[in-house]
């Protein structure tokens, strides 16, 4: 509390009181006192006015940096009025009212807030649920449809080589195909906006334990088969038997995230190369492409939310600045390290585990 | 023999879309349409696995499976759309034998279902596919005809098992190419190619010549 300021304020009654001491001095002078009976009992009011003062100001000092200390405590703040005890004073009262009021309605407000978002994000979830019963029928049509052609070709090739109906067929088979990589792109964003709806929420849905991580690396490539067949893009797989604790199925997301991403700034010739390293305390994952690269100046910022950079900013590629902000949120909560290199003949993505080794070497791994 | 699966799933479409899948796959499938009592249905008709969803009209899948377990261990495979962690975990618990989600990769699907028979009913005898004489041994690669047998890589027996299985029709080049993928094997039309080729040569060495024809603009045929 300013003592300067507070003092001001004091001033019209100071001043009053100024003048009451004149006043009285005056009287006590009329009717004939002593020069120094009146300084006496003016000094005695002066020095009982600055105690008041004095102790009132320490007293009002002490009560309000309490009260400040309280609500910087508070995680909370705006609970203040909760806990504070109840001023004594009549315009604190009021002004404690007000707070009271305003607090009241704010925890509605929020309330309310929190009810509309949890509702939502549960009918996101359910929807995403919901939407994946048409896209596995739908992918269950394509594959069966590609099969069937397969199976008919063949009929058919036997019967009469009818070359018109063969190209027919063939056409087919390719439209089913194009099917496929855009159902398992349609799938790929759901996926991606469930996961955006539980990282936004701090309750937990994972588990982590000991998984292998080739054989998640394997899932992942299976489901954007499709989409790897048609860019033609070359995979090596140095496969190695590597195990971290980690939760497969974000795990799994990630992949499929730096997957997407490496076959959309893919060069001429893709090829995409998944291979292990060995480190103290850490197991590292690299995925490594031959793509167009990160410019330099964006790659400090690839993980931000929204952040396209020059590549994205494209027509073709048309980023949405979410995929790797979620990867990287995920990475956190599952502690994983994630880092980008890049130069222009490509980019290299590494995941990090960390791994306790005395674990290892108790289990005599 | 062919193995029996039973599928209990309420979405028509992708029920029989499942059964075409699986039929397809030389599995023999009984799609149910009424669950009220799907677990007594189960027990009748005895299926080797049941693929079982987890939400259905008036049932759940869980109660289904512990109905199940309750007679048999046949194996038994979530298939679901709902991929929480409390699913997934009740899903074992109720002694479920693998829990995939949807959209479902067919071939992950596929994997899982010949794991899981092959797991719960181990084969007797050797694993050998023959067509005209010759004869591919799985289970320690190689191939032979007659008195003669050459040794295979990885890549290769998948590729001649794929036109072993498929003999007398024509295999397409892009379908031979997605099955090595579904087999982790990522090749790409070249190397297809070369080990065609590579194939072909080992043949000929135990006396098979132009065992594998090429159809122009098609693929091969055995």
């Amino acid at each position: 509390m300013n003592k300067r300021l507070y003092l001001k304020q004091r001033l019209p009654m100071v001043l009053l009181q100024a003048v009451c001491m004149a006043a009285l001095s005056f009287f006590l002078y009329l009717n004939g006192n002593s020069t120094d009976s009146i300084l006496l009992i003016l000094l005695a009011w002066v020095l009982v006015l600055g105690i008041f003062l004095g102790t009132t100001y320490l007293a009002r000092k002490k009560r309000m940096e309490k009260l400040l200390a309280l609500t910087e405590q508070l995680e909370e703040r705006y609970l203040i009025s909760e806990v504070m005890e109840e001023p004594r004073q009549a315009e604190d009262l009021v002004w404690y009212r007000i707070l009271k009021m305003a607090d009241k309605s704010m925890l509605e407000k929020i309330g309310e807030v929190e009810r509309e978002r949890s509702e939502y994000k549960e009918y996101i979830e359910q929807w995403i649920h919901e939407i994946k019963t048409p896209i596995a029928a739908m992918k269950l049509i394509c594959e069966n449809r590609r099969l069937e052609d397969a199976g008919q070709q063949n009929v058919e090739k036997r019967r009469l080589e009818d070359a018109g109906r063969q190209n027919c067929e063939n056409r087919h088979s390719e439209v089913t195909r194009q099917m496929l990589v855009e159902l398992e792109k349609t799938s790929h964003y759901t996926e991606q906006a469930l996961y955006y709806a539980r990282s936004e929420h701090t309750e937990k849905d994972y588990s982590v334990r000991e998984i292998s991580l080739f054989p998640v690396v394997h899932r992942a490539i299976a489901e954007n088969k499709y989409l790897l067949l048609k860019q033609g893009v070359r995979l090596m797989v140095e496969e190695e038997e590597v195990s971290v604790f980690s939760d497969e199925k974000w795990l799994c997301f990630i992949l499929n995230q730096l997957i997407v991403n490496a076959v959309k700034y893919g060069g001429k010739e893709p090829a995409i190369r998944f291979y292990a390293r060995r480190e103290e305390n850490r197991r590292i994952l690299c995925i490594e492409d031959n793509g167009i690269g990160i410019p330099e100046e964006d790659l400090p910022r690839i993980f931000e939310k929204g952040f396209t950079g020059k590549n994205g900013r494209t027509a073709e590629n048309n980023a949405t600045g979410i995929g790797l902000y979620l990867c990287k949120r995920l990475c956190e909560k599952l502690d994983i390290g994630i880092h980008a290199e890049s130069s222009e003949k490509g980019t290299v993505i590494s995941l990090s585990f960390r791994i306790n080794e005395w674990i290892y070497q108790v289990q005599g791994d | 023999m062919k193995y029996k699966i039973a599928v209990i799933e309420d979405d028509s479409v992708i029920r029989s879309e499942l059964e075409k899948m699986l039929v397809g796959n030389q599995y023999e499938v009984n799609a149910l349409t009424d669950f009220s009592n799907a677990a007594e249905n189960v027990r009748e008709w005895k299926p080797h696995l049941v693929l079982l969803d987890i939400r259905l009209p008036g049932e759940s899948g869980f109660s289904i499976c512990s109905e199940i377990r309750s007679f048999s261990d046949m194996p038994v495979i979530f298939v679901t759309s709902s991929n929480t962690d409390m699913d997934e975990l009740n899903s074992i618990m109720l002694g479920g034998d693998a829990f995939i989600t949807k959209p479902y990769n067919q071939a992950i699907l596929l994997a899982k279902i010949a794991s899981l028979l092959k797991r719960a009913y181990p084969a007797d005898g050797q694993e050998q596919l023959s067509v005209c004489g010759a004869v591919l041994h799985l289970e320690n690669s190689s191939v032979s005809y007659g008195e003669k047998t050459v040794e295979l890589t990885k890549t290769e027996v998948k590729l001649l098992a794929y036109l072993f299985r498929h003999a007398g029709s024509i295999c397409a080049r892009s379908d031979m190419v997605e099955y090595l993928w579904d087999n982790q094997m990522y090749v790409d039309d070249n190397a297809l190619s070369v080990n065609i080729n590579r194939i072909r040569e080992k043949l000929s060495s135990i006396g098979l010549k132009d065992f594998i024809k090429t159809k122009h603009r098609q693929g091969y045929l055995v």
